[in-house]
């Protein structure tokens, strides 16, 4: 795969043909619609859609695919912000300053940051995917099972130490996030695992019901509980980001580009942990840590464009060796193999003139959805107004749809609602739910990864640390935890050293 | 249970069991051959991790002697309102399969909106209908996903 500017500007005029902006634009405004219908994220919505795209020639028909799946995304963390409803584990982040940005009545900004967010950090990393795509090519066939095992080890233990205070807790969340993750059955054997005899869990948990349970059926109890009249808790309502806004997420806006973008990459590396070590590095470089989770407006930034960030990365081993980074991008797969073009080294040979136009429209499609989504910031953020006895059973109704469209199970609401129940409590417990979510989500690759690495290595624990990527990601881990213990050490020594004085 | 550490005490506690139980069950999963990692082991350590922690948690509330965080539990009309939400959702679930879900939808919303709103029973049934039957338009029929229909859909 070369780079040409003649490919490229051959590339733009196909993608600014008013035929294929029109399809973008359908696509975008669809993908948006079904993107904020909760609890159907980017997978569902592309795989909901595809047959519309049959009607359409390949090139104009993978435009609207495309633009289907960046609306679906934004879509998603729209409810993700307005109504803690995260339809998928990469919007989870999104939700957690979100949500409280829509409680304090700026539900508007914190839309308005995420698509300006999304845009900087989408067209940023298509520069990057158009310019150094063949090199950075190699970089994903650098990494094997061991590096996948050490990456997201270390993305478990930067959760974990974003617990701060609660770092027991925290690895206990992780824990049991792992845990529910593990019943059914063994992704590599295929034994049934901790199912008591039940034989609906032999299917699994999903970890869409998890999220939905912890997050929103477990924030309604809470509401319930405290008969709230509103979600928002201010009177004073903002509907678009000020400059100053902007100004404070710009620096969150090119870290997460960069993350988002190099381990977008990596295949197998989603969105799911990508946006999550975006979270904890704008958490690490801010001057005021103790904001995020309150309301931050950087941490709606950084894992918004680094959710676009990682999209445009993936595309690259998905152009390149057919390898497909997450199910979302599978299901793209499927349509471009509907229209028989074999993603692979080939295709940049055979098709250039497909290919070019496919990453010429992703610039209009950011554009696109920029343009499209501004003024439908207000419309959304007006939801947050709705009096909560109104909008808490609509919630509930919604959590129902998200936790049952994902396999079409009862059971998953069910185990939605024993989440619910259980993020209610840990609520009021203090123990944090992000590792949890987490950790149900990379539960089988991390187990899987873990098992070839060994397979690789015959048993032996050193090749963690005896690759150079690997070992580094490993290093990285320890470094989080050993920094994390330290600083619960200190701050418990602080604490007793007060109250001493005030005896 | 009412503060932070009676509350650190109780959970460490139900942790420390739910530890035992898991390991226990692990250790009933039968192993397969020629595998570098048993399907038994995670879920092993899991436990073990879970059990130590929730032990440690336990312990460590026990002896701490500073200041106590109160845990805001609900009064007791709170609790009323959790549960019987809880409890109006797990019926909903209950009937969906035969009341459909445009129709038990309806239903959910317009009991929980009457019932935390106190709006007129009027109002919250024409919002439950008007849920309800944008879940059959668009859910059902537009997007053709497999939504228990109910009567709606003979």
């Amino acid at each position: 795969m070369l780079f040409s500017w003649d490919y490229l500007l051959q590339g733009f005029s196909l993608a600014l043909s008013p035929y294929n902006v029109f399809w973008a634009l359908v696509g975008s405004l669809l993908g948006t619609l079904i993107g904020v219908l909760p609890g159907i994220g980017p997978t569902s919505g592309i795989a909901i859609l595809l047959p519309l795209t049959t009607v359409l020639d390949p090139i104009p028909a993978i435009i609207m695919m495309a633009a289907i799946y960046y609306g679906a995304m934004y879509g998603g963390s729209t409810t993700a912000i307005v109504v803690n409803i995260p339809g998928e584990s990469a919007s989870v982040p999104t939700a957690l300053d979100g949500y409280e940005l829509a409680k304090q009545g700026r539900a508007g900004p914190a839309l308005g940051i995420a698509a300006i967010s999304s845009f900087v950090a989408g067209t940023l990393s298509l520069i990057g995917l158009t310019f150094f795509a063949p090199a950075l090519a190699s970089v994903a066939l650098a990494f094997g099972p061991p590096e996948y095992f050490a990456l997201m080890f270390m993305g478990l233990s930067l959760v974990i130490s974003l617990s701060q205070r609660a770092l027991l807790k925290g690895l206990v969340a992780t824990a049991l996030g792992l845990l529910a993750a593990t019943i059914g059955q063994d992704p590599l054997t295929g034994d049934v695992r901790l199912t008591f005899g039940s034989e609906e869990l032999i299917a699994g948990v999903s970890f869409i019901s998890v999220i939905i349970g912890l997050f929103a059926i477990g924030e309604v109890l809470v509401n319930v509980e405290q008969a709230l009249a509103y979600i928002y808790k201010h009177k004073k309502l903002e509907w678009m980001p000020s400059w100053a806004d902007i100004r404070q997420c710009w620096g969150a806006m090119l870290r997460s580009s960069g993350i988002g973008f190099f381990l977008g990459l990596l295949p197998g590396c989603s969105p799911s942990v990508t946006v999550f070590v975006a979270y904890d590095v704008e958490k690490r470089v801010s001057k005021h840590p103790e904001r995020f989770g309150k309301g931050a407006i950087e941490g709606v930034a950084a894992p918004e464009g680094a959710n676009n960030a990682t999209v445009s990365g993936a595309f690259v081993p998905l152009f390149a060796f057919g390898l497909p980074t997450g199910p979302a991008m599978a299901v793209l797969l499927g349509g471009l193999m509907m229209y028989g073009l074999q993603p692979g080294p080939m295709l940049f040979q055979q098709n250039p003139q497909f290919v070019w136009a496919v990453i010429a429209s992703m610039y209009v499609g950011n554009v696109i959805l920029l343009v499209l989504n501004l003024p439908l910031v207000g419309l959304w953020a007006r939801i947050a107004l709705l009096p909560f006895p109104v909008l808490g059973p609509l919630i509930l109704v919604f959590s129902v749809i998200g936790a049952y469209s994902v396999r079409y199970l009862l059971f998953d609401v069910w185990v939605a609602l024993v989440f619910g129940v259980i993020g209610y409590l840990m609520r009021k417990l203090g123990f944090p739910m992000a590792p949890m979510v987490l950790a149900s989500v990379l539960a089988q690759m991390l187990e899987a990864s873990f098992q070839q690495a060994l397979l690789i290595s015959q048993g032996s624990f050193l090749i963690f640390f005896i690759r150079p990527i690997a070992a580094a990601f490993m290093a990285l881990a320890f470094l989080s935890i050993v920094r994390g213990v330290w600083s619960e050490i200190r701050e418990r020594r602080l604490e007793v050293a007060e109250e001493e004085k005030e005896i | 249970m009412k503060t932070q550490r009676a509350g650190d005490i109780a959970s460490g506690i139900f942790l420390s069991l739910l530890g035992l139980v898991v390991v226990v069950a692990a250790l009933q999963i039968k192993g397969a051959p020629d595998v570098r990692m048993q399907p038994r082991t995670l879920p092993l350590i899991l436990g073990w991790t879970i059990g130590i922690a929730g032990g440690i948690l336990a312990l460590r509330a026990w002896r701490y002697r500073g200041a106590d965080r109160v845990v805001a539990w609900p009064d007791r009309a709170g609790a009323l309102r959790v549960l019987i939400t809880l409890g109006s959702l797990a019926a909903f679930l209950l009937f969906l399969e035969p009341l459909g879900s445009p129709l038990g939808t309806s239903l959910l919303v317009g009991f929980l909106v009457w019932y935390l709103g106190g709006y007129r029973p009027i109002y919250a049934g024409l919002l439950g209908l008007a849920t309800g039957g944008t879940i059959y338009l668009v859910f059902i029929r537009l997007l053709q996903l497999s939504f228990p229909a109910g009567p709606l859909g003979r």
